[in-house]
Order: structure tokens, then sequence, then C-alpha cells
């Protein structure tokens, strides 16, 4: 008796929740199952890979850490990951800056903020392909506009002019435009940050006779601080998946990156799609992991201690 | 309930993920077995067959009808597959060729990519370049045709040597039907202006530099070059392998540095456009001998069929570019003249052909003589070459008329871009590379080799 | 009283002039994009003086590209591509995220943190398996697989979770208790709430699906099938000193971006400020 009762309100307690279950769960399905096939999965492969060999036709075979072994004395490796890593040091910064300053200006109550809003985030809507051709015609080395009025007003010799897309120079272009492109998009996020900080604040430093820099120094910065945080950790990821940045600024005549332009990703996508090396791609590929996942770490780490 | 709701999905999931990795484990398994065994079984097919090859040829006329499907790139702006298919075709009644344009950028990376395990439909293929060759040898993408070749009694001496150079391990995947080769070609307009002597089909490299700084002019506004070298590796460092020394396989390319001292000197004098405003550019070797201010320019023969139709349909501008002429390349001291590079293009049957008999007859056709007619009368080069097919391309409308230019077709060593090589598409992406970075400055001549050796004889060693 | 007033115009002016400038290093490249588009090969890069309307102006290069290449075809591949991406990611995105948000169910965080957790996972590592795996189901070289693979992003669903989770839960209360289906209340409440999130992640997607080059340059081989971005590059490659007519598919190939930006813009700032994106 005791028993039948409990399991009918079990059964009575059950069907109620299933269904409330089964309702959520049909809201996520759409979505889940394809992110589960089209994402999950592969990067559970993708981790399975780094461990084989495989060229995507003949057997795999097991490689165990060979693949990993094999990197570090692979010179064109080391050359992506130096790259992958100078440029993310160079763009990190120097975009924040740039965005936050702009975000500050545009916050202030201005003619046109609206239009100058709009323009600041063209770069970022515009398609790379076609921004990257209008940057190789203003940075041409010998006809381009820039060495053009480095050369007439700056008296820059002819044979010292700036090489922009090659040798040392060309981590720099690259860096240059990244910013250009994307400090719009980060601009955004930090004026929705600074609409999160209430006026009272600065009214009561302004009674207290505070200046603009007192200002920034002691009420925006630090209000600003998760915000910059996501800035910074957004930043860093995307950086480290450069890719077509550089073969479209730097790509040479078979679409090859020298060693003082190369990156990550486009290593793994020449190991596994012009020679084949699926496995050793994959690994190329976890030290992208890896290198993404610590600065998500930190960052996690570093909201916990502001939200103390 | 739900617990178990939860770990249903869950192990529907890891499931999943399992059969996606067993399945492809496993049928490129099944894939590798089934390939092993159809070439086995027609091995054992084409021993008999040998006596009645004709005979069988008769028959797949008369069989059902059949359809070939053939990868192929730029089928709009190459006149010849086209002329090709429909000369076949018009021959074999029951065959149908269905062309898939798959672009020339990235030809071989997407022709490997479809060709990857199984799944694929083409029956077809044809062969760009070596280091995508060798790749799709490595995957057992292709058939070795040696059992063909052998029952058919197909003569591998009219290739003049090409298909010896495509070997792999005393098998051969693909016949070529287009050979290229690299001539000089020259603006005769522009010598004139100069007073200078056109070049002829016997120079040495001193000889040819000298000439190139002759005709140069630097004044700003009416800039003449005396050379240009498109942003390839071929158009520098193939200039030192043609004393038949040496290879770019070899894993040493000290020989490379007179060549790329002699081309660095020149775009310091401005005697050829400099390469990192090429690569800027993306300036197209067409575009820049069109423009009518490049003296001579190192290039294939497949630019001799461009030349031609595009000043034919006026796409060229014929005042800039209208009076050219071609000559065989310059050679090193001691050396024959007509020692130049080739490149061929050949045709192979996939693994995964459901009819290679018939795909074997379209591929021997078109490698064959009556291909090499078809190719002719395009004003492209077959690799079957001998005087009828000179004197055809030579007699074409709007090729050049002066002797010279038809003697520099009559090439006396042709050595290929890249040999066959295991290694050779890491090779090939090593060499490309370090040629990126002598050519731009970011290394010197001494560093860039020395980064050669080094990686290359690492890949060999391996 | 008086020093204040000149400090603040000072400071006021400054502030102009920073725009200026910003604006300007913002517009020149478009404006030279345009300009370049109908000069000739010669004033493309004359500077003394640069004119930025030259006297012959070559508008019919805007009607060349039409011809020279099928870039009407990669236009219509690439709008159908992005409208269909846009509206699965908008759909499927929103539906999920309404029920991580107001409902109580078994694994939801279990399943959240799946997740969050590839949301910091960069598309390369896994793009080789995932290609392997498409070609597995057939979708090499189809347009379906570049949708597979860019409408079901986890970032959507992040989004507008975080979105829906600062619409008040006495809102759902209420309607439940009125016994409305989950279904309805997410129909007829929550989405019509949600119009400056959903704006938002219109633009990401619309802007990254239209822009995507390494996807398309993987799984889209035929020409057939390529995108604008691929084309465009096939196209420099192709006539790389044809200026003109490079810039001018470039223009092109704007239009649509600005113009879906430009309609939604003004919900833009408020979308990522409600969505928690600022962190």
């Amino acid at each position: 008796m005791a028993d039948q009762a409990s399991a009918v309100t079990k059964k009575k307690g059950l069907s109620r929740q299933t269904k409330r279950d089964l309702v959520a769960y049909s809201f996520i399905a759409p979505n889940f199952i394809g992110f589960a096939v089209f994402t999950l999965i592969p990067i559970v492969f993708a981790f399975a890979l780094a461990f084989l060999n495989w060229d995507g036709s003949n057997p795999i075979t097991f490689a165990g850490f060979d693949n990993f072994k094999q990197l570090f004395s692979d010179t064109f490796f080391k050359a992506a990951l130096k790259n992958t890593i100078i440029y993310c040091v160079g763009t990190v910064p120097l975009t924040m800056i740039a965005s936050l300053a702009l975000a500050i200006v545009l916050n202030q109550k201005v003619i046109g903020r609206g239009v100058f809003r709009t323009l600041s985030f063209f770069p970022y809507v515009a398609s790379l392909v076609a921004v990257t051709a209008v940057w190789k015609m203003l940075f041409h080395p010998s006809k381009g506009p820039i060495n053009n009025i480095l050369y007439t007003y700056f008296k820059v010799p002819l044979e010292e002019l700036p090489q922009w897309f090659s040798g040392g120079l060309v981590l720099l272009s690259m860096v240059l435009f990244s910013v250009w492109k994307y400090m719009g998009y980060y601009m955004v996020i930090y004026l929705a940050g600074l609409q999160g900080i209430s006026s009272e604040l600065y009214e009561a430093a302004s009674l207290d006779g505070a200046g603009t820099w007192a200002k920034f120094r002691y009420i925006t910065w630090p209000q600003l601080q998760s915000t910059t945080f996501f800035v910074v950790v957004m930043l860093t990821i995307n950086c480290f998946k450069v890719y077509d940045i550089a073969i479209m600024l730097a790509g040479g005549g078979s679409g090859e990156l020298t060693t003082s332009a190369t990156v990550l990703v486009y290593y793994i996508y020449q190991k596994a799609f012009m020679e084949w090396k699926l496995g050793y791609s994959s690994a190329v590929a976890m030290v992208l992991f890896v290198l993404v996942f610590v600065v998500t770490m930190i960052q996690f780490r570093g909201q916990k201690k502001y939200a103390e | 309930m739900k617990k178990k709701l939860m770990s249903a999905v869950l192990a529907m999931s890891l499931v999943g993920s399992l059969l996606a990795g067993c399945g492809s484990s496993a049928s490129t398994d099944s894939a590798a077995n089934t390939d092993t065994a159809t070439t086995t079984e027609k091995a054992e097919e084409a021993a008999p067959a040998e006596t009645t090859a004709a005979e069988a040829a008769e028959e797949a006329t008369d069989a059902e009808p059949v359809t070939l499907k053939w990868a192929i790139w730029d089928k709009e702006t190459t006149a010849y597959w086209d002329a090709l298919a429909e000369a076949y075709q018009a021959a074999n009644p029951n065959v149908t060729i269905e062309m898939v344009d798959l672009g020339s950028t990235d030809y071989m990376t997407v022709l490997a990519t479809e060709l990857s395990g199984d799944g694929s439909d083409f029956d077809v293929v044809t062969i760009k370049d070596v280091p995508g060759y060798a790749t799709l040898v490595q995957k057992n993408a292709i058939l070795p045709l040696d059992d063909y070749i052998a029952a058919d009694g197909v003569d591998l001496d009219m290739y003049a040597g090409a298909t010896d150079q495509v070997t792999v391990d005393g098998s051969l995947y693909e016949l070529p039907f287009r050979n290229d080769f690299w001539v000089l070609f020259y603006n005769k307009d522009l010598f004139d202006a100069a007073g200078v002597a056109y070049p002829t089909n016997d120079m040495t490299f001193d000889e040819y530099d000298a000439l190139a700084r002759e005709l140069t002019d630097t004044t700003f506004g009416s800039q003449v070059y005396g050379s240009h070298y498109h942003t390839w590796r071929s158009t520098v460092q193939l200039l030192a392998v043609l004393d038949g020394q040496h290879s770019v396989l070899d894993g040493e390319y000290e020989f490379m540095k007179p060549y790329y001292e002699m081309v660095l000197n020149q775009e310091a004098d401005g005697v050829c456009r400099k390469y990192t405003d090429l690569k800027t550019e993306g300036l197209h070797y067409s575009a820049a001998f069109s423009g009518g201010d490049v003296a001579m320019m190192n290039m294939g023969s497949w630019f001799i069929s461009t030349m031609m139709t595009n000043l034919q349909s006026g796409e060229y501008d014929s005042s800039l570019c209208g009076n050219w002429g071609i000559v065989k390349y310059p050679h090193a001291d001691g050396v024959e003249a007509g020692s130049t590079l080739g490149t061929i293009t050949g045709l192979s049957v996939t693994t995964a052909c459901d009819t290679p008999d018939a795909a074997w007859e379209f591929v021997k056709w078109v490698s064959g003589e009556n291909g090499a007619a078809v190719m002719a009368k395009t004003g492209n080069f077959p690799a079957v070459m001998n005087s009828e097919v000179q004197d055809l391309i030579a007699g074409l409308e709007g090729f050049p008329t002066d002797a010279e230019s038809k003697e520099a077709l009559n090439v006396s060593n042709l050595y290929l871009e890249l040999p066959y090589d295991a290694n050779c598409a890491e090779i090939n992406s090593v060499l490309d590379t370090y040629h990126g970075s002598i050519m731009s400055g970011e290394m010197s001549i001494d560093d860039g080799i020395a980064a050669m050796n080094t990686e290359v004889q690492a890949i060999i060693n391996k | 009283m008086k020093s204040a007033k000149n400090h603040a115009i000072a400071q006021k002016t400054i502030v102009y002039i920073i725009l200026i400038i910003i604006a300007l290093l913002m517009l020149i490249p478009f404006l030279w994009m345009f300009s370049a588009a109908i000069k000739s090969d010669r004033e493309v890069f004359q500077m003394q003086p640069f004119v930025f309307i030259p006297e012959n102006a070559k508008w019919n290069n805007y009607l060349d590209i039409w011809t020279k290449i099928p870039f009407a075809k990669f236009v219509g591949n690439t709008v159908f591509l992005t409208i269909v991406v846009t509206c699965l990611q908008l759909l499927t995105s929103s539906f999920a995220a309404y029920s991580f948000a107001k409902l109580e169910f078994k694994h939801r965080n279990g399943l959240f943190f799946a997740y969050i957790a590839t949301i910091a996972m960069p598309w390369q590592v896994y793009m080789v398996p995932q290609f392997i795996m498409m070609r597995k189901f057939g979708l090499n070289d189809k347009l379906l697989a570049i949708i597979c693979l860019q409408a079901f992003s986890a970032f959507g669903v992040f989004m507008m979770k975080q979105f829906y989770e600062g619409i008040p839960n006495e809102l759902c209360e209420a309607a439940r208790v009125d016994g409305m289906s989950e279904y309805k209340i997410y129909g007829s409440i929550m989405l019509p709430l949600s119009k400056p999130a959903l704006s938002t992640l219109t633009i990401f997607t619309f802007v990254n699906t239209w822009n995507d080059y390494l996807g398309p340059l993987i799984y889209l081989k035929t020409e057939t099938k390529k995108t604008i971005q691929l084309g465009l590059k096939m196209f420099i490659s192709q006539y790389s000193s044809d200026y003109g007519l490079i810039m001018a598919g470039s223009v092109l190939s704007l239009i649509p971006v600005l113009i879906v930006f430009l309609i939604l813009q003004r919900y833009f700032v408020e979308g990522v400020a409600s969505t928690g994106l600022k962190g």
C-alpha cells in the first residue's frame, strides 16, 4: 500500500517535472543539436587528432606525443608562435587605449555624436578583402600616398622608404590595421560600460573640485575595470585567431607567408590543407587552444578578484 | 527519469561522436582496402586483355553510355578543355564528358580535398603541379597506370623523358597532355626605340644581364624595365638548375646564389620592378608585360597563347605590346643553348572511378597524338612535341613571324620545375618561403640559402 | 567664473579636434576606395595634385564588374547565406536562451557550461575535424555547410541569455498564472522586448557571415558557389593591375552591410549595454 501510494505521488510529480523539462529541452533542442553536431563533436575529435597521424585518406596511426615533440624543432612553428604573440602584445593595448579614448570622447554631449559613432564603426563592418586592398594601395612601398608624403614632405630618401608589408615592418602594419579596423567595435563596448557609471559620482567629484584627469583616474578607470577585462580578453582571443589579415596584407607570390609574417592559424591551415598532416596541424591547434585557455583563466581569476 | 533522459541524450551525443570518429577511420580503412583490391583486380584484368586491347576499345565504343567526370580549372578562359572534350565525344559517342571547374587559384588543394577519403565522384582529374601529384599519390587517390600503359603499348618515349621525372617507385600515375617550357618574351618596340639589337636564341646570362641594363630607362614618367621577374620562385631559383648539374631537391642551394645576386642587383639598379612592389600589388605577369614598359620577361610558353588571344580580342593594347617575340632562355657559360624548364600538365584516373577502363581510354586519347593535335590548334603545347606540332603553332595567326621566335620552340634539354619526390610538397613550401624572404630583403642571400639548406635537409633526413 | 567658461570652451575645442581627426582616419580609406573606383590606372596613385573625382570619371567600372566576373552570382550566394544564417541564429539562440534564462530544468547548468566552454575555443582549433565530418555528411562544396557552420554559435545563446536575465521574472510568472504556455510567453512577451538584443545579434551575425573568408575558402570550391569575399579575392588576383575595377567591386561589397548597420545601429549601444557584453 505504502509503496503504491508513494509510487502514485512519484509518478504524478515526475510527470509534471518531466513535462516542464521536456518543454525546456524543446526550447534548447534546435540550437543545441546543431551546436553539438557541428561544434562539440569536432572539438572532441580535434583533441584526439593531435595524438594521431592521419592524411585524410590512409589508415590512421597512433602518434602519442610525437606531434608535440616535433613542434620544438620546427622553425616555422616557432616563428608563427613568436609573430602571433608579438602581434597580440602590440594590438591588445593599442586597441584598448584607442577605443577607450574614443568612447570617452563620444560619451560627451557633442554635436553629431551619432554620426561620429557610426563613422568609427564603419571599418568594423567593412569587408576585410576590400579594406586590405585599400590599405595596400595607401601603404604601397613605392607609389602609395603615405610613402609619397614621407618622401615629399619629410625628405625620407627613396631607398629608405619603409617597406610596409615585408620584413620587420609587416607586424607593425598588421597591428596598425587591426587597431583601425576593430577599435570601433570595442568602443561600443566601452560606451555601454560608460553608460553604466552613475553621473552622481562625477557631480560629487566636481563639487570637490576634481579636474578632468582626476575624474578619469579616480572614477572612470576604476568603474570600467570589468569592462576593460572583458575587452582585453576578447581582444586577446581574437588576436590569437589572426589569419586573414596576415594573408591579405603580406601573402607572397604563391600566397605564402615568410617567417617574418607567418602566424599560428596560417600554419594550421598550411599543414592541414596543403600538406595533409592533419595530426600535426591539430597539435599546433592545441597550442593555440592552450594559449587562449590560459588567457581566459586569467580573466576569470581577475573578475573574481574584482567581484569581491 | 530525468536522469535517464539526460543520460540518454548524453549517451546519444557520445555515441554520435564515437560514430563520427570510428566512422571516418573505418571507412578510410575500407576505402584503402578497396583501393588495393581494385588495383590488383585491374592488374589481373589488364594482363589477359593485352592481346585484345584494341577489341576491348572497340567494344567499349558500342557499350552502354558512360559519363566521365573530369576536374579542370578556368573553363571560361582556357580554350582547350571544351575542344578536347568535344573532339573525344565526337570520336566516342557513348561517352559523355562532364567537366567540373575547380578554379585555378588553389586547384590542387581543392582537388586533394575532394579526393580525400571516400565519397568523391571524379573519374579523371587534371594534375596541375608535381607537389599536388605527390599528395594524390600518397593519398592513394589516383591509380597507377603501368598495367594500362603496358597493355596498350603506349610508347613513353614520345614524352621526351618528362614521365621519368614523375615516376613514383617505378610506377607512373599520370600521363602528360600538355608540356609548357619557359622562354624569354620580349617587346620589339622597346628594342627598336632604344636602338638595341633583339635578344638571340644563344645568350649567356651575362649577355642577358647586360642587355637588360642597356634597355633600362629610369627616367620618371617614361620608365622602361629591361627585365621582369614574376613573384614565383621559379622565375629566379630555377635559372640555376639549367646547367643540369643541380636539382631543387638537393638540399644544398649555394648554386642559386649568382642568380639571386643578378636579380637583386638588377632590382637595386631599377632594371626590374621591385619584388615588394609586385607582392603588394599582386601584379599579374600578363599585366606587367602587356603594359608596354617591360622589355624582356621570362615566362612559360602558356603565355604565348594568352598573348595571341588577348591581342586579337583587343583586351591588350597592341600599340603597347603588339610587336613581340620570343627567344630561348639564356644559359650558363659552357652550357648548350636551349636548356629550359618544363611544367607538365597531366591526367590521372581516380581510385574512386567506377569505370576505370573508360577513364583510361580518355586519358590515353587526350595525352596521345589525337589530343596533341587538338591542343596545338588552340595554340597550346601538347606533351607530345614534334616538328609538325611546332609548325602548326608557329603558323597560327598572331604568332611572331620572325624565324628566331619559331626556332625558340626547339628545346634541347627540359628540366621539370620540380621533379617528383616523396617530400616535394614540403620542400616546395620551404623554398617558396625563403624565396620570399630573400627577395623582400628580410634575409641576406647567404642567410636565406643557409636556412633553405637546414630546413630541406631536416625534411630529407626525417 | 570667466576662466572656468574659457576652460570649458577650450576643452570642447580639443574634443572636436580629436573627433575630426579620428573621423578622417576612419573615413580616408573609404574615400580613397570610392575615388579610386572611378579613376584610370594612371590617375590612381597621382598625388600632386590629388583629385577626388577625376575629369573623365570611369563610372562604368561599376557596371563592368558585373560582367567581368559572375559578381551577381557571388552577391546572390552571399545574400542567401547571410539571410538564412542570421534568421536561424536569431531564432534558435533566442529560443534556447529563453529556456536557459527563465526555466528551471535538470542539467541546466551542465548544458550551459558546454556553451560557455566553447566560446573561448577558436574555430581554427577544430576546423579540420569539422571539415572532415562535414565531408562525411556530403556537405563539402555546398552552401549548406556554411549555414551549419555559422548558424548555431554559442555566442548567440550566451548573449541572448544575458539579456533575458535582465528582464524581471515577475513578468513571466504573471503570465504563467494566467495560464499562458511557455511558448506563448516567449512569443508574445519576451520576443517583443528583445529588440535591442536581437538587433545587436543581427549586426554581429550579419557582419560575420557577410565578411567571412576562411570558412567559405575551405568549404566552397566551385566558382558558382563562391561568396563575395572569395570572389573579390579571386578578382584581385586575376585583374591585379585594374585598380578601378577592384575598388568598384569593393565599394559594392560594402553597401549591404552598411545598410543593415545603419538601420539597426540605433539599438546597438543599448543592445550591447543590456546584454552584459561589457562583462
